[in-house]
């Protein structure tokens, strides 16, 4: 009963459907004072409602399928993706212990960013499968960029994990007696900035830049397939979030004070989750797309030498830093 | 006749001689010069020879009833030289002048789709203005066209080679931007064939929206023009009546008094603030740069604020009259739009020290859609595209209309030649704008803001020509001595400056292609007309 109630109710799937709409919310907030712009404000109190109502608009929508179009890839990478990466947040701690009780092992770290690597890849596969050439550049660019940000992805995910001696996520979570952001906070950064490129926001927001190539991979898609794609985005907005959240702010850990520990937890994760959010937002909103060979400069010439430079220090300063680590 | 028109005119009657048939001079700064046909392309050539930075202005036809005329304006040094010359109107043949002025090529084909003139040796004969399924033979600007019953009469069109998705063999892609494209607002076509993310070639295809504004002139009388021709752009409309009116004056031979004068200096220069500023955000929203969109469309808000409290209307201003313009300013408002001003020159001066700046920025506009200045006079390009590749051209300089020659102001160039030099040239020209506007508000001349002209202008004929925000905008007006214009012929600046996107986006990322796009500033209501 605990486990189906985990699963479906709290901390699993609904917990992290709202959730994730209202990190959107905020994210849309956010980005509209950043742009001095006011955002949502008619559904729900301030507009809280805004990414439920919009998704359940596309959802009512005509699903219009490309008559050239035969893929079964098409017609499952949105709804595919999207489980894959509510999957992938099912191993990370959110109320003091994973949502699937038990269920982390060694190497889960290594798990995860693969289930991303894999969630991405169907990504790129729905717009392959589109049979559109705005999808279809924005499918390459969707790999494309996946091959510059993914080696440094993990090695920064590595530096914490290093640093906690242990490759699984609750572990290193529950090791930061003091956050890895104050002990490595260049690691952090350097993430965060990844993060940016996995995300597809800017200044990494390529594969859908839209005055270039309309909606990149999302082209031919409408109706309840384009909700399910939105939906797998905002997923893996919080997903990242909650990577960066476990791995350097020491997960959903914090002070407990009167009452049930699990509720303090999820309100650290709550509060640590939007901070992140806040500063990818922040990011998103200062900088100008880059083009798709300056996304790969950067990447291998500035992030790869940084990221393994990053380790170095790390390795370095591991000595100092242990007895900080429990 | 000053030093410039009489140094064309001794050049041109040394190398032609006998072969100048008439030699008009009846505005200042204007030369019209008759030849025969075949003899066009001779006097071109004396008069490129003579100035590097000579370029086509326009090529207007007139319809004569036996033979259709063409004029091509060539400006050289300040002046516009107009070389016309007669076709019969049965065999409409003339050999073409895009190998000596590679930039003629719309023009060519503006007056091959409306006046049926063919061009020998022409490039590419292919529709520009009208659409595939135009019937052969009506050619809209002759004054015997019927335009009635259009649909019987249209012709069958297949889909177009460059509409197909892949060709040769599948290594290139035909990408096609518009007519509908989030990157372009108006309805314009460009084919790219992209070999990965680089773009081979281009093709533009234009008239989408091809109103036939010149032809309902004719229709309408000068006053009701007016307004017809403001709604040729939204955003430069203070531009395009001003350069009606003033053109009309000068068959007229009126003047408007100084004060509207310089109340029309204003109004251009809000008009130009407001066209840059718009651009600027939209340049900012191409890129990605979605907040400094937002900020500098907040930020343009006060100027069309100010353009109603001075015109009395956001947009179309419908400020300038034949004679002067419509609406004088009250004292009491001019110390608020100082202040407003004075609050815009400081947020300018934040922006040009973010284009500087900021590394995202520069990353995508430097060294993006390179044009340099001998690329850019072989194109003939117009205004801030000009200055951006270091070609120092200015109507408001060249030929000072409305109150600019009292006015001081510098020309802003960057000689760099890419999407950031063309969006600074821009950013310069706001605050140089508004220090024309402080001026000209300081020195508001006393008097009275029109003078009343009579609805029939007598028979003649004038060019006339402003520096609209996209660069110089050109009317040439015909009157045959009714209340009735014969031919008001509208060049604006994109039409100019569009050959000059297909040579800075071949060969360059497609990525690149929005943001250097944009930096021309295109506006396709203008150029369709």
């Amino acid at each position: 009963m605990t486990f189906i109630f985990r699963v479906l109710i709290f901390p699993g799937f609904t917990f992290i459907l709202l959730f994730t709409m209202f990190c959107d919310w905020v994210e849309r907030k956010i980005e509209a004072r950043m742009q001095n712009r006011i955002g949502p404000t008619y559904t729900g109190p301030a507009g809280i409602l805004q990414p439920f109502a919009d998704f359940v608009k596309l959802l009512a929508k005509e699903d219009i399928i490309p008559s050239n179009t035969k893929s079964v890839v098409f017609r499952f990478a949105p709804i595919l993706s999207f489980s894959i990466f509510v999957f992938a947040l099912f191993f990370l701690p959110i109320d003091g212990s994973n949502v699937i009780p038990h269920s982390s092992f060694e190497g889960d770290l290594i798990f995860v960013l693969a289930l991303i690597s894999v969630a991405n890849f169907f990504l790129f596969l729905s717009g392959w499968s589109s049979t559109n050439p705005y999808s279809a550049i924005g499918a390459t660019r969707v790999l494309t960029q996946f091959l510059g940000y993914d080696i440094p992805l993990f090695i920064f995910a590595l530096t914490s994990a290093f640093l906690a001696n242990d490759l699984s996520i609750s572990t290193i979570a529950a090791s930061q007696n003091v956050p890895f952001v104050l002990l490595i906070p260049w690691a952090f950064a350097l993430f965060i900035i990844t993060l940016q490129a996995e995300l597809e926001k800017d200044p990494f927001d390529v594969p859908h830049a839209e005055t270039e190539i309309v909606a990149g991979y999302e082209t031919e898609y409408s109706g309840r397939r384009l909700a399910f794609l939105k939906l797998a985005k905002d997923v893996q907005i919080v997903l990242g979030a909650v990577i960066v959240v476990e791995l350097f702010l020491s997960g959903p850990y914090g002070p407990v004070f009167l009452g049930l520990p699990a509720f303090w937890y999820t309100l650290w994760f709550i509060l640590k989750v939007l901070f992140v959010v806040m500063i990818t937002e922040y990011l998103t909103c200062v900088f100008a797309r880059l083009r798709i060979d300056q996304v790969l400069v950067i990447n291998w010439r500035m992030l790869i030498p940084l990221s393994i430079l990053s380790l170095v220090a790390t390795v370095a300063v591991a000595f100092w830093l242990n007895p900080l680590v429990v | 006749m000053t030093n410039v028109e009489q140094n064309i005119l001794t050049a041109l009657s040394n190398k032609l001689g006998e072969k100048i048939l008439q030699i008009q001079t009846p505005q200042p700064r204007k030369v019209f010069v008759r030849v025969n046909a075949g003899v066009h392309r001779d006097a071109l050539r004396v008069l490129l020879d003579k100035d590097e930075s000579a370029g086509i202005s326009a090529i207007t036809g007139v319809d004569l009833g036996e033979k259709i005329e063409l004029m091509y304006h060539i400006r050289t040094h300040g002046t516009i030289v107009t070389i016309r010359t007669e076709v019969s109107r049965e065999d409409a043949r003339i050999k073409s002048i895009t190998d000596l002025i590679p930039g003629a090529i719309f023009h060519e084909r503006e007056v091959t789709d409306l006046f049926g003139v063919i061009f020998e040796g022409y490039p590419s004969p292919k529709r520009l203005i009208l659409s595939e399924n135009w019937p052969k033979n009506l050619f809209p600007l002759r004054k015997d066209a019927e335009i009635t019953n259009i649909e019987d009469k249209l012709e069958k069109v297949t889909v177009l080679d460059e509409d197909k998705r892949s060709s040769d063999g599948g290594t290139l892609v035909n990408i096609i931007m518009g007519p509908q494209h989030p990157a372009f607002i108006e309805p314009e076509k460009f084919s790219l064939k992209v070999d990965g993310e680089i773009v081979k070639e281009v093709k533009p295809r234009i008239g989408y929206v091809h109103r036939g504004v010149e032809k309902a002139a004719e229709k309408r009388t000068y006053l009701q023009d007016i307004y017809l021709v403001e709604r040729i752009c939204g955003i430069c409309n203070a531009c395009h009546a001003a350069c009606f009116c003033q053109t009309v004056e000068a068959i007229m031979g009126t003047k408007a008094p100084p004060r509207a004068k310089y109340l029309r200096t204003v109004v251009l220069e809000l008009n130009r603030i407001h066209s840059h500023m718009l651009l600027l955000g939209h340049a900012g929203l191409e890129i990605g740069y979605e907040s400094f969109f937002q900020y500098m469309w907040r930020d343009r808000e006060p100027i069309m604020d100010m353009m109603e409290l001075l015109t009395g209307n956001r947009v179309i201003a419908s400020f300038s009259t034949i004679g002067g313009v419509r609406r004088d300013f009250k004292e009491e408002k001019i110390p608020k739009i100082k202040v407003e001003l004075a609050t815009l020159k400081e947020k300018m001066s934040f922006y040009k020290h973010l284009f500087d700046r900021d590394p995202t920025l520069k990353m995508r506009t430097k060294n993006v859609g390179v044009l340099n200045k001998r690329e850019a006079l072989k194109l003939c390009v117009v205004g801030p595209v000009a200055r951006g590749s270091d070609v120092k051209m200015d109507v408001r300089k060249d030929e000072p209309y409305a109150a600019y020659d009292e006015i001081p102001f510098k020309i802003i160039t960057y000689n760099e030649g890419d999407s950031w030099a063309r969006l600074m040239v821009r950013l310069d020209e706001i605050s140089e704008s508004i220090d024309i506007i402080n001026f000209a508000l300081d020195n508001l001349p006393s008097g009275s803001y029109r003078i009343r002209v009579p609805r029939i202008v007598p028979a003649g004929e004038a060019l006339g020509r402003v520096e609209a925000p996209r660069g110089e905008l050109f009317y040439y007006v015909k009157s045959n001595g009714t209340a009735y214009p014969e031919r008001v012929k509208v060049r604006t600046p994109t039409f100019s400056n569009i050959l000059s996107f297909v040579q800075i986006a071949e060969g360059g990322n497609i990525a690149d292609v929005p943001a250097s796009f944009v930096s021309l500033d295109p506006c396709f209501s203008c150029t369709d007309r």
